[in-house]
């Protein structure tokens, strides 16, 4: 902020600025600019986050594919890497973690969807208006709540239901997936309510004028108008059930079957990772590596996930905005 | 006074729309005491020139919103831009205190001279240029404030002192004082719309520029509240150059001294189109005895 | 004798209305019938959904029923005698946790909205990219932020150790995305009109930013401030990687010295147990959560709603 004194006394006793004074600034205002490179710099944090996550990834990653070969990593499926003759093929974790995210999307599709229809199609202002924060608040639940409640709860009343269908209690990939996907529900539900609202209303009442019934508008019409969000929220919601971490932990188990049965027990990718670097793995070892190297293919898969997302976002936000 | 604004309305009575106060006046007709010498010392500003355009053409992204535009502004006058939409007069008024260089792809050629400073110079600093030439716009914009803090935000961040007293002389000098003495802690937008806009004038004026720049201030306002900022117009003018955008021929007739007439020019292919300065002279005479007939046909209602 | 051509367009004109209005109050019948069971189906997926939030509440509530005492907010862990196991180190630690990750996300998330939204050219390459990579990493996996907070933070450049510290800042990046995002919806909601009001007065771009811009986003900053510390408080998997230990039982004098434990991991570990006192123990300690989290979402919720500006 410029000084006080120099202001009044560029000024005529009536108040005016001198028209005659040169319109160059009074001080150069390095506040200002300092202030500006400051934000710059907080908005950079967020590359540099990237490139911390990176670096943290790769260089562990470099030192272990310098000891196991890219193709004992991704093509075998013996994965013992924390027993004292270590085998290191991924494959077991990896269709672990599709397991549990195949089971989750199979439940938070439909329910997802359905409720993304109803709430931009049929839903009146003042149920949306309580319906959507209840969705938020849902979202707000610890995914290790969503943990407890699948082991204490989901697991025992399902295993009483169908008594085989857990082949070792409590843990499945059908029940954790089930968990997660009450976890991602509100991801599909809200970013896909969003695409449906953003359809702009000339399309529907266009659709409405030639007869179409509700059913048909909503199905026909204003669905495949917003086919790109949606397909943005159940691939956010894909990258989501990829990366939990602490439901899997507690329901899934830790055998790494090679298997998308839903009552098998898997370990998934980041089970292992949470598992390995709480438990007693010397810093340094192959086996300590064997979790950067999982995170990086981990980082990767979701990444490519998220990028996909978000530029299908981008484009329907382009098309209606 | 007043009576003065009503006279002149009824020269625009060839407009097209707006609130006409003397309908049935014969436009050529009007010839009073009084009017002619005042034209004659128009025609040669007392005050001198404040603002002076040469050439001045403004792009955006590329093509030319208007171009070539060279004119002269009256210090202590009322100065009108009209014509049609999309013909760059709101364009070519933010380029007067430099509310262009808020749109990235704006870029200002030839030049706008200040006092002879070019307000475009390597050296100047819009800051320093917005200090001097306050603007007030087409819908009013009041801070999410009180109306007391709306005011005394501009003499505040300037570093001026006695704001409590430059509140009231603010409000005073917008007329406002008597309707808002009483309720200067409630907030700005519990004000009708033309206070809001009185109040954005007091805002400005509380700052004490040398200019005031309107764009289109009433375009958002009734016809009571279209009246109450022209008389305040009126009264302005004894301490502050000000030149307004309009829409309204019957407006520019009423308050200014002098108007400016652009067009929307198309060219050959008719691909680009930009605003061109056709016509500028002292209002009467553009709205009784216009030089180009294009003006003409737009001031008597024929087009636009 | 009326006449029959009269009479003839009389029944005619009859007919026509009868089929017409006919026509105007019923749909076909196997519509209406699709259309109900339509929404019957929809009404069914959102009654799964809440369902679904219901059974976790009422579940945790039932099961934690057993374990509910003071002994929860007095006594520290346990893993030989659930009576008198409790959750004190973790909660001091979550909270601690929290205070450094509020002071954190405030400053640069807010600075990073108010750089993105009222400085940065959108047209220009490098801005581009940080916008795409702060809405990629909102979607990183919350593992991947304790991996690097274990490589940076723990160990690496900072070498902090496994302390309080090193998990704020790792909890700081991960919600970080949401603060920027949420600020700068709430700074893109102040219309132009009030910066260029400002500007117009002679006000400098950050008097403009400080005085007009930022007062007038608030409630909308809050809001975000507030979704984002409740996520970080229910993160446990990051803080498996940059050690928050189960077993604390002294509550951490220092940020920087000493092991630390928080809420969600220490809940995590007793729902591994395999006694069941210690599931209730966990369930107990959900509820505990739950009712923080929901009080600070709901709290963040109707800011934002009781706030919403009408320009």
């Amino acid at each position: 902020m410029e000084a006080r004194s120099s202001i009044e006394a560029a000024r005529a006793p009536g108040g005016r600025l001198d028209p005659s004074r040169p319109l160059v600034a009074s001080s150069p205002r390095w506040g200002e600019r300092l202030i500006q490179l400051s934000l710059a710099l907080c908005a950079v944090i967020s590359v540099a986050t990237t490139t911390a996550i990176v670096i943290s990834l790769l260089v562990p990653s470099i030192g272990f594919f310098g000891e196991v070969s890219f193709g004992d990593f991704f093509s075998t499926d013996d994965w013992a890497p924390l027993t004292a003759d270590p085998s290191f093929g991924v494959l077991r974790p990896v269709i672990g973690t599709l397991s549990v995210t195949l089971w989750s999307l199979m439940f938070a599709i439909p329910v997802g969807l359905c409720s993304a229809i109803y709430l931009s199609e049929y839903a009146s202002p003042r149920v949306r208006k309580l319906v959507k924060p209840i969705l938020e608040v849902l979202a707000g639940v610890p995914t290790v709540a969503f943990g407890v409640f699948a082991v204490t709860f989901l697991s025992p009343e399902i295993g009483k239901l169908f008594p085989e269908f857990i082949k070792t209690p409590p843990f499945a990939a059908g029940i954790a997936g089930l968990a997660v996907g009450l976890l991602i529900v509100p991801i599909i539900a809200s970013i896909s309510d969003d695409a449906m609202k953003a359809v702009p209303g000339g399309l529907r009442e266009g659709a409405y004028a030639l007869g179409a019934t509700k059913l048909k508008v909503a199905t026909r019409v204003v669905f495949p108008a917003a086919i790109s969000g949606v397909v943005a929220s159940i691939v956010l919601a894909g990258s989501r059930a990829v990366g939990e971490t602490m439901v899997v932990l507690l329901a899934a188990g830790k055998t790494p079957n090679l298997t998308l049965d839903p009552g098998a027990s898997v370990q998934t990718m980041t089970a292992f990772i949470g598992t390995t670097a709480t438990g007693d793995v010397a810093v340094g070892t192959i086996a300590y590596d064997t979790i950067f190297a999982v995170g990086a293919l981990l980082f990767v898969m979701t990444f490519a996930l998220n990028i996909f997302a978000i530029r299908l976002v981008r484009r329907f936000r382009e098309v209606y905005e | 006074m007043l009576d003065k604004v009503a006279d002149r309305a009824g020269k625009a009575a060839g407009g097209a729309s707006g609130r006409a106060k003397a309908p049935g006046i014969d436009v050529s007709g009007v010839r009073e005491a009084g009017q002619a010498d005042r034209r004659g010392s128009m025609s040669k500003s007392d005050r001198g020139t404040i603002f002076e355009l040469r050439d001045l053409t403004v792009k955006y992204g590329g093509t030319p919103a208007v171009k070539d535009v060279s004119m002269e502004i009256a210090a202590g006058e009322i100065t009108a831009l009209i014509g049609p939409s999309g013909c760059g007069k709101s364009t070519l008024i933010r380029c007067f205190n430099r509310m262009n260089d808020l749109i990235p792809s704006a870029r200002v050629e030839g030049s706008c001279l200040y006092h002879g400073q070019d307000l475009y110079g390597p050296e100047v600093d819009p800051v320093e240029v917005r200090k001097r030439i306050g603007m007030v716009f087409q819908k009013p914009n009041p801070f999410p404030k009180s109306i007391k803090d709306n005011i005394a935000f501009g003499p505040k961040v300037l570093g001026l002192d006695d704001i409590e007293g430059r509140v009231e002389r603010a409000l005073h000098g917008a007329a406002l004082w008597d309707e808002v003495k009483d309720r200067l802690d409630e907030n700005a937008y519990s004000m009708s719309g033309g206070q809001q806009q009185r109040l954005c004038i007091a805002r400005c004026i509380a700052v004490d520029p040398e200019v005031i720049l309107m764009d289109e201030p009433c375009s958002a306002l009734d016809p009571i509240s279209t009246g109450k900022i022209e008389d305040l117009m009126m009264e302005l003018k004894e301490n502050y150059s000000i030149v307004i955008v309009t829409h309204n021929m019957q407006q520019a007739a009423r308050v200014s001294d002098r108007t400016a007439f652009l067009i929307v020019e198309l060219d050959a292919e008719e691909r680009d189109r930009w605003g061109q300065l056709i016509e500028y002279d002292v209002t009467d005479k553009i709205f009784t005895n216009p030089a180009d007939s294009r003006t003409e046909d737009y001031v008597t209602g024929k087009v636009g | 004798m009326p006449n029959p051509m009269a009479e003839r367009t009389r029944l005619a004109t009859a007919g026509a209305h009868a089929a017409v209005v006919g026509n105007l109050g019923k749909q076909p019948r196997g519509d209406v019938w699709r259309g109900n069971l339509f929404l019957a189906l929809l009404l069914l997926a959102v009654v799964l959904a809440l369902i679904g939030l219901i059974a976790l509440i009422v579940q945790s509530a039932l099961k934690g029923a057993p374990a509910f005492s003071m002994d929860l907010f007095t006594e520290g862990p346990s893993i030989v005698n659930p009576e008198t196991a409790g959750f004190r180190p973790a909660i001091i630690g979550s909270l601690y946790l929290i205070a450094g990750v509020v002071l954190l996300i405030v400053p640069l998330g807010v600075g990073a909205a108010v750089y993105l939204e009222e400085y940065a050219d959108g047209d220009r390459w490098w801005n581009r990219l940080i916008e795409l990579n702060i809405q990629n990493l909102a979607a990183v996996p919350s593992i991947i932020y304790g991996i690097l907070g274990l490589a940076f933070f723990v160990r690496g450049p900072l070498s902090l150790g496994f302390v309080v510290a090193a998990g704020s800042l790792t909890l700081a990046l991960l919600v970080l995305p949401t603060v920027i995002l949420a600020a700068r919806e709430a700074i893109r909601a102040v219309p132009p009109s009030i910066r260029d009001g400002s500007l117009a007065l002679g006000a400098t771009q950050w008097q403009t930013i400080r005085r007009q811009v930022l007062p007038a986003s608030i409630p909308g900053i809050v809001t975000g401030v507030i979704l984002a510390v409740s996520r970080a408080l229910g993160e446990a998997a990051p803080l498996l990687l940059v050690g928050a230990a189960t077993f604390v039982t002294a509550d951490q004098p220092n940020p920087f010295e000493g092991g630390y434990s928080a809420m969600p991991v220490q809940i995590y570990n007793y729902a591994l147990q395999a006694q069941d006192e210690f599931k209730a123990l966990a369930a107990a300690g959900v509820v505990v959560m739950l009712v923080v989290l929901l009080a600070l979402n709901s709290f963040a919720i109707w800011l934002r709603n009781r706030y919403e500006q009408q320009w």
